[in-house]
């Protein structure tokens, strides 16, 4: 039900996650913020089994920042990806998995490059210029593939996740209040206006 | 006496005897075999092994089941052996009754409608068959027709149905409409051009799609027979598959 | 006893598929012809049992399903765009399934759900159409035929058919017109529907490129482009696209074309397709 989206461009990644918080028939939320910052440079989004989600994301959060703290140094996106990856495929093959899609969203200060991992609850870790999870792939996959170029500047990347936005709006059988649009690139995460 | 009199006659019979006992009906079996239709320029095969089966039994080591149905039109009714012929012989029937009616042919494109209507005529309550239809167009080329158990169809050059046509159908592709195959005269920068095959060759694949059938599935083998359509009529050409 | 013993007996001989079965011909539609019933009390069960894979994974009869159609009206008329792909199962029964099926030279209709059901339906519809331009000396209206499809459909609701259809035509009465039906019996007049399993991703392109005043060269590529982004997401869309074009003289068929070149020349004009690497 939830929409996760993500977006490369050339020096940054756009993340889109929607506002409500739905659970069985009722909008509980309408400002649900679906996403955790993991550390300076990179931020992920995650969608799944109520109450899972966040206590996913908050021990990735923890062991990213305890990394950083006991050694000086931030773990690159792509080792972030592949930890978590690792987090999901022990906890899969445990009594209790956790059933949580995400994607990271990250900037490597060491290559100066944006990048973005497509993660889900079976621990398939893919690195992709666009991604989404959940019925917001359906309408937005194809736009994507139709849209998006190579080393996009931030302008275009919004003015396509824009063009994403309005198609769930439009086709979407629900509400699902708007989004918060998030931007990880060299400067950190910043949060940019809500496209309604 | 006068108490049973009284009770309604519901309270004295159980429902299940004022009503029929229906247990689950499953009226369908699969009989196995595979049948196989290659459209030419002036002519068209339909072929299928004689082998008859039910389970891991073989009923039948020579149990024909592509006929020639007048007309220069042969078909092959793949799957439930009972729908099958059932099918096969109205439509032979249907064909008796167009001549009486109408003193001429039936053509192959009208053929064809007529098989669409009367597998869909058992919408609900489907024949459990792969129909192939094989004749001579209006224009004496080639033509192949094939169904779905509910009568959609579809004129093609090439088609393989029943139990080993997801292993024949491919070979098929490949080899009748040059599918992923690159031309050698261009060194391989150009597709290959379609063309047609002759009779000899059409006969050469048909024999090794149905060995190689029997090597790899358990209801294929014992024999294959090739019903041949020229502007001459239907040629039947018999040879051995294995046996085991 | 009567009831086994009528179900058992057929009603006519002569009519088509009608060995030892009950038939069923829906209330008014005279001119249907009769469709023989299996002799159980529960028929569309049956047939459920049979031939659905959705409820029943190793049912006996596996029917095609699985596309991807659109049709929108733009300044320049009606473009419809289909794919050709026939799945049963995980088996591709075909690649060169006719989905867009000519009525008569001014009105087409697609086929999405059970092959079978639309071709069928559909071919019976273009009779109706000409008995009526018979009776009347008159072309039938778009709006006409589309709702005797979605009446004989709705009088065999619950029964198991299976279409999701859009008729489009051109009269001088209605202008180009586009009708949405379904097995449901629902039947819906608009400017721009995509019907099928590919349908989402046809939506994703059509509607962020879809303006009213396109150019029919335009049209036609964005029909055309909105199938490829659909069989490049969904699996059981593919094969190749066909293309139309509905106009106030009737239909043009606008090509064929195969999804395995169309896609890498896509790709080279548009630099898109992304996530599809060149190399590694």
């Amino acid at each position: 039900m939830d929409i996760v989206l993500g977006i490369t461009t050339k020096d940054a990644v756009i993340i889109a996650t929607s506002k409500a918080a739905v659970r069985g028939i009722s909008i509980l939320k309408v400002t649900d913020d679906k996403t955790r910052q993991l550390s300076d440079n990179s931020l992920m989004a995650f969608t799944g089994e109520a109450g899972d989600t966040v206590q996913f994301a908050e021990l990735i959060q923890a062991n990213a920042r305890l990394y950083s703290m006991r050694n000086g140094v931030d773990l690159s996106p792509t080792a972030i990806s592949n930890f978590t990856r690792n987090e999901l495929a022990n906890a899969l093959r445990s009594r209790k998995p956790f059933q949580v899609n995400v994607l990271i969203a990250g900037f490597d200060k060491k290559t100066n490059k944006s990048s973005l991992n497509w993660i889900d609850y079976l621990a398939a870790n893919v690195s992709l210029p666009y991604a989404a999870h959940g019925y917001a792939s359906y309408y937005t996959l194809s736009l994507l593939d139709r849209h998006h170029k190579k080393d996009m500047n931030l302008e275009e990347g919004l003015e396509l996740l824009k063009a994403c936005i309005a198609e769930l709006q439009k086709r979407i059988p629900f509400d699902f209040k708007g989004v918060y649009v998030k931007i990880v690139d060299k400067d950190g995460v910043r949060d940019l206006d809500d496209i309604e | 006496m006068s108490l049973q009199e009284a009770l309604p006659d519901s309270a004295l019979h159980s429902t299940a005897s004022s009503v029929p006992i229906e247990h689950r009906f499953n009226p369908y079996s699969d009989n196995g075999g595979t049948i196989l239709g290659i459209a030419g320029k002036d002519f068209a095969v339909l072929a299928g092994d004689t082998r008859n089966t039910t389970g891991y039994s073989i009923n039948s080591r020579y149990e024909p089941k592509v006929f020639h149905v007048g007309d220069n039109v042969v078909v092959s009714a793949n799957g439930f052996a009972a729908d099958g012929n059932v099918l096969v012989k109205r439509l032979g029937q249907q064909i008796q009754w167009y001549h009486y009616n109408h003193n001429k042919e039936l053509k192959l494109s009208s053929c064809a409608r007529l098989v669409q209507h009367m597998l869909y005529g058992k919408r609900f309550f489907p024949y459990y068959v792969h129909t192939i239809l094989a004749g001579l167009d209006e224009d004496g080329k080639g033509a192949i027709y094939s169904f779905d158990p509910v009568g959609s169809y579809e004129r093609e050059q090439c088609r393989a149905g029943g139990a080993a046509a997801s292993l024949i159908m491919p070979f098929l592709d490949n080899q009748v409409n040059f599918k992923n195959q690159m031309d050698p005269a261009t060194n391989g920068t150009e597709p290959h051009p379609i063309t047609y095959l002759s009779l000899e060759e059409v006969l050469q694949l048909v024999k090794d799609a149905f060995s190689s059938a029997t090597e790899r599935h358990i209801q294929v083998g014992d024999g294959l027979e090739i019903l041949i359509v020229t502007k001459d009529g239907v040629r039947t050409e018999y040879s051995p598959l294995k046996r085991d | 006893m009567d009831t086994i013993s009528s179900r058992f007996t057929s009603a006519s001989a002569m009519a088509l598929g009608n060995d030892n079965c009950n038939e069923f011909n829906p209330d008014g539609f005279l001119d249907a012809p009769s469709l023989s019933l299996p002799p159980i009390s529960q028929p569309a069960a049956f047939l459920r049992a049979h031939t659905d894979d959705a409820s029943n994974r190793d049912c006996t009869i596996k029917v095609n399903h699985g596309t991807t159609t659109l049709a929108f009206r733009f300044q320049g008329g009606i473009v419809v765009a289909v794919d050709s792909r026939a799945t049963a199962g995980n088996w591709i029964a075909s690649q060169t399934v006719k989905k867009v099926i000519e009525i008569n030279p001014f009105l087409l209709g697609t086929m999405a759900g059970g092959a079978a059901d639309c071709q069928y339906w559909e071919t019976w519809l273009g009779t109706q159409c000409r008995l009526h331009e018979l009776r009347s000396k008159e072309r039938i209206s778009v709006a006409a035929a589309s709702k005797m499809l979605s009446n004989l459909v709705y009088s065999y609701k619950g029964m198991g058919l299976s279409m999701g259809t859009m008729v489009c035509g051109y009269t001088e009465r209605e202008g180009p017109t586009i009708y949405y039906v379904d097995s449901d019996g629902t039947r819906l007049k608009g400017d721009m529907f995509c019907v099928g399993s590919g349908q989402t991703f046809a939506y994703g392109v059509l509607d962020a490129s879809y303006k009213w005043d396109l150019s029919v060269d335009e049209a036609l590529a964005l029909g055309k482009r909105s199938i490829l982004a659909a069989t490049h997401r969904d699996a059981y869309s593919g094969g190749s696209i066909n293309l139309y074009h509905v106009t106030q003289d009737g239909w043009v068929y606008h090509g064929n074309y195969d999804v395995g070149t169309t896609f890498w020349e896509t790709k080279a004009k548009e630099e898109s397709f992304n996530n599809v690497k060149v190399e590694l």
